[in-house]
């Protein structure tokens, strides 16, 4: 009987199982190509200029290739390239002078503390410690993000504490939510571009929709140098001409 | 359907879920479907990572040996044999092992649930399931 049983109609069997892996793979090999607007590298329109005074500017805004990064606060892979890259690419490419890096806001839906948590940063940027309220922002998110609490102040103003800022102004500044309207404009900004995940980076006329290492990110600005450069002469033809 | 089959379909399933968590760890795919919203969480802990291979790929090498022993199983020449079945609860108690101790390091070191490990837990929970039954109804030959 046992035989039987496990003999029924193999060819069936087969077929189910074939059809669930082909279907599952044809899923995943999906997956990996249609990632939206930040799938591989894709070329920016030029006809939707780059934000030149938004954000925040880390670096010279002059700097051969200019970065954007969207981020959420609460994203996980945001605060893992924040810890992890980020550092080497201030270091290695921001203090030479190789580029620019600018954060710009694009809150996911999903995550309830995040507005919170760009409020947060609008306000220590007011004192001139954006980078340094971001910084902590992303060290400290376990303890701010949704996932474990519901109010998410009490850790953001131990942070604004932590790096010196005036925490009576910087409490006023954040129960007023008077940036609410520069943080949706950042947001439209952002959907505007096709940004749909973060974190996504814009990296001289490329952008590029997932978390990257520093040898890739690095290969990107490498990339732009050498569009960079090989558009110089043809503009300085042009100057002269 | 036979248990041996079903273990089969679990395996495939398996290395589907494997798979993508796999394809997420390398970078392949951008974002995870996670409802728990904690995924990600998990897959970029130091934890994610076991003997310099992510954790999703040694699931991928799991999932495709408990297929081989349950298409083995099928086979004409093994479709009775003791071993096959043996070998399949040995195999899917140690994963269920392995799946525990990372729930537990989920629930208790990192604080944040995979739904996609959960899924990979339960598959493998009632893989051991069907390998102790395919086990009964194949008893020992009496000693002689």
């Amino acid at each position: 009987m046992v035989k039987q049983q496990a003999r029924s109609s193999p060819k069936a069997f087969y077929l189910i199982l074939g059809a669930v892996a082909v279907v599952g793979a044809a899923f995943l090999y999906y997956l990996t190509q249609d990632r939206g607007a930040g799938a591989q590298a894709v070329t920016i329109d030029p006809n939707v200029p780059l934000p030149k005074a938004e954000g925040y500017l880390l670096g010279k805004p002059d700097a051969p290739v200019q970065v954007i990064e969207y981020a959420d606060f609460e994203c996980p892979v945001c605060a893992y390239f924040t810890t992890i890259t980020e550092p080497d690419i201030r270091k290695r490419l921001v203090e030479p002078g190789t580029i620019s890096f600018r954060y710009m806001h694009y809150h996911i839906p999903s995550h309830p503390n995040t507005w919170a948590a760009s409020q947060a940063a609008a306000c220590a940027n007011e004192q001139g410690k954006f980078w340094e309220m971001h910084d902590a922002i992303y060290e400290t998110q376990d303890r701010w993000a949704g996932t474990a609490t519901r109010r998410p102040k009490p850790v953001l103003k131990d942070q604004a504490e932590r790096i010196g800022l005036n925490v009576s102004q910087w409490e006023s500044c954040f129960d007023s939510q008077k940036y609410q309207a520069q943080l949706m404009a950042s947001q439209k900004d952002a959907e505007g571009r096709g940004v749909g995940g973060t974190p996504t980076f814009i990296i001289g006329k490329r952008m590029v929709g997932h978390n990257l290492s520093y040898d890739q990110f690095k290969a990107y600005v490498d990339s732009a140098l050498a569009e960079a450069s090989a558009a110089a002469p043809n503009d300085s033809a042009k100057k002269s001409g | 359907m036979s248990k041996r089959q079903i273990i089969a379909l679990l395996a495939v399933l398996g290395i589907l879920v494997a798979s993508y968590l796999t394809l997420y760890k390398v970078g392949a795919i951008a974002e995870l479907v996670c409802r728990t919203g904690s995924c990600e969480t998990v897959q970029l802990s130091r934890w994610a990572t076991f003997l310099g291979l992510p954790v999703a790929a040694w699931g991928i090498v799991f999932y495709v040996v408990l297929l081989a022993l349950a298409l083995t199983g099928l086979q004409s020449r093994f479709i009775d044999s003791r071993a096959v079945s043996m070998a399949l609860v040995v195999w899917t108690g140690w994963g269920v092992l392995f799946s525990a101790w990372l729930t537990y390091l989920e629930l208790f070191v990192i604080d944040a649930i995979c739904q996609w490990c959960v899924v990979s837990a339960v598959l493998v929970v009632i893989a051991f399931v069907f390998s102790a039954l395919d086990l009964r109804t194949r008893p020992a030959l009496p000693a002689t």
